[in-house]
């Protein structure tokens, strides 16, 4: 059932500290045909699926920046998403969602206004468009009569949209995502799949006369498998996610993701917590970029340092990693879960280098901080939906390789563990301090790896941690897993990556503290 | 379009029968938001905004599926229901999945829960600025102070829910929240930052709001040179405010679908004492006024007061219908209203006093925990406590454990409840609890 509205914010974090997390399983989705809006002559695809022509849009910005305005857009999404659940051995639970609507936005210097309506018919865009614009008391702005339609993306450009894929093509890949986990070891008991696909169209109209319109599948696979030996239970789960259709659910990929599952959960039978207290951390390729998101990927969005409250405010062009350190935002990698051909500004989205050979080189920008800091928007404005106005947000971020090797990290560690999965992470923007949950990974003893670690928090400090990067391998990939990042109440897909790297100390969770 | 969300939610239970579904539950929700927000001495957002809409569960040949849309135009509804009629027919049937039996909701208590405050939809611009400059100028009061962002949030929320076997519902609910987030000049390039937020129902219960804005900065300046705490085992306090989301992770397993799946250390638990005697939860939807209180569920099922925990021995688990008829458990209610934790005789000064040493936990940043074994390791921020009193500010911690056990060595527990969580806990006490730290 639709949760009530009113306490959401509650259940959102403060400002000034941000989290991630891997997929809760009901995430909502939709199978609907277009709702197209008659009545108005269409111009292009998009124009036509929202059911407005460019004097409509153009009317609607005329009224929303008829008090002044820097920047405006006009935001309409429409968005389907379907899922599926498997639990002891059938298929016996869908949804579909459709969340369709148009937000409009007025800024003036660092001053936003914002409003939304869900029924695309004029009054009640012009309405919305009035009360955005309250927030400004200028006087009005020349505004465009018509808008010029951007080129297209091709970063996930698919063949077959997940509107025209059944139930029927799908039931059989949780079957038989099912019955591999259960070949794969006696011990399993149950083994649930949770399918999610979706489609989403944005058009945006921006006050400088651009139109943008991007198409956005995505989808996500999860497998939870939970065995029993004696009075013992263990869970454990994988998942693949990305902007991808249908045909990429090999078997081959779906074996992989089975295989994960499965090893993780039973691997907590042998599994151990380390000690209590500060040791070194290998972090091992892959989805460990969640060290980079957390330790500086939060504290490099401009919003936070345009208020001067995140720790890295005062840092651009210091020395803040060793120099084959160089950390990268980059949403034009085609597919990945964080890409983007434009973000939700209207900006191109692309690559920006947040730490370059060790040195801090740029924050992530969306249009409010670019104008502020006289710079271009780096192509970070995004947001949850047309409910929410957009603010600089991470893609895919990763760390480029560096010149050791995996074997040269583990044989340097005397005493120390390696984080190889991780549930979540959270970063206080200000502090700096951030955290990582490890659900699996290793001790290692004299440059050996000794025995298998379980649900262990690890806490640093973000410039500290960063600083203390002392080894970077050549092994650098992006992680596979179904990333969600929370900021100020909004929920957007990214990705993450690294090479395995070395951290000469950090605080891990552990036991037997004396 | 019907006004009536009622009316509305009753003719897609209509349009559903005639789209061959055997039973379908209906819930339409119109909600009006605002948002204030106002930055070191100006206004920097505003958000004006409603939202609509409409969720359907439906049941078709033993089958089951939900579906939203927030496209309530009445032309397009008949499409929508059909549409998901039929994706519920391919999938498999399912022998436990059922509508709610009417006897789980006919007897509706009554209880007039207060829940409307209407001079929330009467606030205006000037009262909202009022709250955010006198927020500011208390948040913004010390020389310390980098950033300071006040926050004003108000609205109401309508839901009405209709089924095809004989329920209708409806509910309404005002919010009015504000406080402050307060970011300080610390050493080196570190900011120290905290906030505070006060809310409800009604606008006459806020505390004022200078108030609220001189605790969140109070806050943020007890974290004004935080250190590296260290690595020991001791007492643990958990503030009152701290404690509610602790309370949280403790029950995230206390509930049929995680016992059915196997994944629940509640599981063998149920009916026993497993936890120190000092904890008591109920869950209680009919709280006047309350954060979380209600008169049905979201299946629909009556309100009614549930003890989950008793002086340690587990009573009850959350059970919806469908887990609950395949765990062959009877139905309380599938998700928690608000929950009140068993208080005791001491204030949180007196705790800190009877504990002497220890760490007295404020926050949490991160961490988790496996809801099949119980084991947790969490991030966290707060004080050293030195001689029975608040000591020196430390943070970038680890507390590690399992939660059973450390509800098992829970001590004493405070008088002091937080009142602006759905959670109403007291301060906590544990016993012989790992730290990590330096």
């Amino acid at each position: 059932m639709m949760t009530i509205k009113r306490r959401d914010f509650l259940g959102s974090v403060a400002a000034g500290s941000a989290i991630l997390t891997m997929p809760g399983f009901l995430s909502g989705c939709g199978v609907q045909t277009a709702t197209a809006i008659a009545g108005t002559a269409p111009e292009n695809p998009f124009m036509e699926w929202f059911g407005v022509d460019q004097a409509t849009v153009a009317r609607v910005m005329s009224e929303l920046t008829a008090r002044g305005a820097d920047v405006a857009d006009v935001y309409f999404q429409h968005s389907r998403s379907n899922s599926l659940t498997l639990e002891d051995g059938i298929v016996s639970r869908a949804n579909s969602g459709i969340q369709q609507g148009v937000g409009l936005r007025v800024v003036i210097g660092e001053q936003t206004g914002y409003a939304f309506t869900e029924d695309l018919t004029l009054p009640s865009m012009l309405a919305a468009a009035r009360t955005a614009s309250a927030i400004a008391s200028g006087s009005k702005v020349v505004a465009p009569q018509s808008f010029n339609p951007s080129s297209s993306g091709d970063l996930y450009t698919t063949t077959v949209p997940w509107a025209d894929v059944g139930i029927d093509q799908k039931l059989p890949i949780l079957k038989m995502v099912e019955a591999k986990a259960k070949a794969r070891d006696p011990a399993i008991e149950k083994v649930a799949v949770y399918w999610s696909d979706g489609d989403e169209r944005v058009m945006i109209a921006t006050l400088d006369g651009r139109l943008v319109m991007d198409q956005r599948p995505m989808t996500r696979v999860t497998v939870v498998v939970t065995a029993k030996k004696g009075d013992e239970t263990q869970t454990g789960y994988s998942n693949i996610a990305a902007r991808e259709e249908f045909s990429w659910y090999t078997e081959e990929r779906l074996s992989k993701m089975v295989d994960e599952a499965v090893d993780r959960t039973m691997i907590q039978f042998e599994a151990i917590r380390p000690a209590a207290g500060e040791m070194q951390v290998i972090l091992a390729s892959g989805a460990s970029g969640i060290l980079l998101h957390e330790a500086i990927g939060h504290g490099m969005e401009a919003d936070f340092n345009r208020k001067g409250t995140s720790i890295y405010s005062d840092m651009m062009g210091k020395k803040v990693a060793e120099p084959f350190v160089t950390v990268v935002d980059q949403a034009d990698i085609p597919r990945e879960r964080g890409a983007l051909n434009y973000d939700d500004e209207g900006n191109k989205a692309g690559r920006t280098v947040m730490v370059e050979n060790g040195i801090l080189k740029s924050y992530l920008h969306d249009e409010i901080s670019a104008r502020q800091y006289d710079m271009k928007p780096t192509g970070s404005g995004r947001r949850e939906s047309y409910r929410f106005a957009p603010m600089p947000r991470m893609t895919c971020t990763f760390m480029e390789n560096g010149p050791h090797t995996k074997d040269e990290i583990i044989a340097a560690v005397d005493n120390g563990i390696i984080c190889e999965t991780y549930t979540n992470g959270q970063v206080q923007i200000g502090a700096g301090d951030f955290t990582f949950y490890v659900k699996n990974g290793w001790l290692v003893e004299k440059g050996k790896i000794t025995a298998p670690i379980k649900d262990v928090n690890i806490i640093g400090n973000g410039p500290e941690s960063l600083k203390r990067i002392t080894m970077v391998a050549n092994d650098a990939r992006l992680d596979t897993g179904g990333w969600t990042c929370g900021k100020n109440g909004q929920r957007v897909p990214v990705s993450q990556g690294i090479p395995t790297v070395l951290v000469s100390k950090m605080t891990v969770g552990g036991e037997n503290a004396s | 379009m019907p006004v009536n969300l009622k009316d509305l939610a009753q003719q897609v239970v209509d349009l559903a029968g005639n789209s061959g579904a055997d039973d379908v539950w209906a819930t339409v929700t119109n909600s009006r938001d605002v948002e204030f927000e106002f930055r070191d001495g100006a206004l920097e957002k505003v958000k004006d905004t409603t939202a609509r809409g409409l969720n359907i569960q439906v049941f078709a040949n033993g089958r089951y599926s939900t579906h939203q849309t927030t496209d309530l135009n009445v032309d397009r509804l008949a499409g929508f229901v059909s549409e998901a009629v039929a994706i519920t027919r391919a999938l498999e049937p399912d022998e436990f999945r059922k509508i709610t039996p009417e006897e789980l909701f006919s007897n509706r208590p009554t209880d007039d829960l207060d829940l409307v405050d209407a001079s929330v939809a009467e606030l205006g611009r000037e009262q909202r600025m009022a709250w955010c400059r006198e927020l500011d100028a208390v948040a913004t009061d010390h020389e310390r102070v980098i950033s300071a962002t006040a926050g004003v949030y108000d609205g109401t929320s309508r839901s009405a829910s209709a089924s095809s076997n004989g329920f209708v519902g409806s509910s309404e609910a005002t919010y009015c929240w504000y406080g402050s987030n307060i970011t300080l000049k610390d050493k080196d390039d570190r900011r120290a930052s905290d906030g505070f937020y006060a809310g409800g129902s009604h606008v006459e219960t806020l505390p004022p709001a200078d108030v609220v804005a001189r605790t969140a900065l109070d806050r943020a300046l007890s974290r004004l040179d935080s250190e590296k705490g260290p690595t020991l085992k001791t007492t643990m306090v958990v503030d009152s405010r701290s404690a509610a989301s602790l309370i949280g992770r403790l029950l995230r397993p206390a509930n049929a679908r995680r016992v059915q799946q196997g994944q629940s250390y509640w599981a063998p638990l149920i009916g026993e004492k497993a936890f120190s005697d000092k904890l008591t939860i109920v869950d209680d939807p009919l709280i006047q006024r309350g954060l979380n209180s209600r008169l049905y569920d979201g299946e629909g099922i009556s309100a009614k007061v549930i003890p989950i925990v008793e002086e340690g021995v587990i009573s009850n688990i959350y059970v919806d219908t469908y887990y609950g008829r395949k765990a062959n458990m009877t139905p309380t209610t599938g998700s928690s209203s608000n929950r009140r934790i068993g208080t005791g005789e001491m204030s949180l000064e007196e705790l800190l006093g009877a504990v002497g040493e220890g760490v007295f936990v404020t926050s949490w940043l991160g961490g988790n925990a496996d809801n099949t074994t119980g084991d947790f390791s969490l991030g966290l921020r707060g004080h050293m406590i030195e001689n029975g009193k608040i000591g020196r500010p430390v943070g970038e911690m680890n507390v590690t454990g399992n939660l059973r056990d450390l509800f098992s060595r829970l001590e004493m527990v405070g008088n002091d409840v937080y009142p602006y969580s759905s959670t109403l806990s007291p301060s906590l006490v544990f016993a012989d609890v790992d730290f990590s730290g330096t």
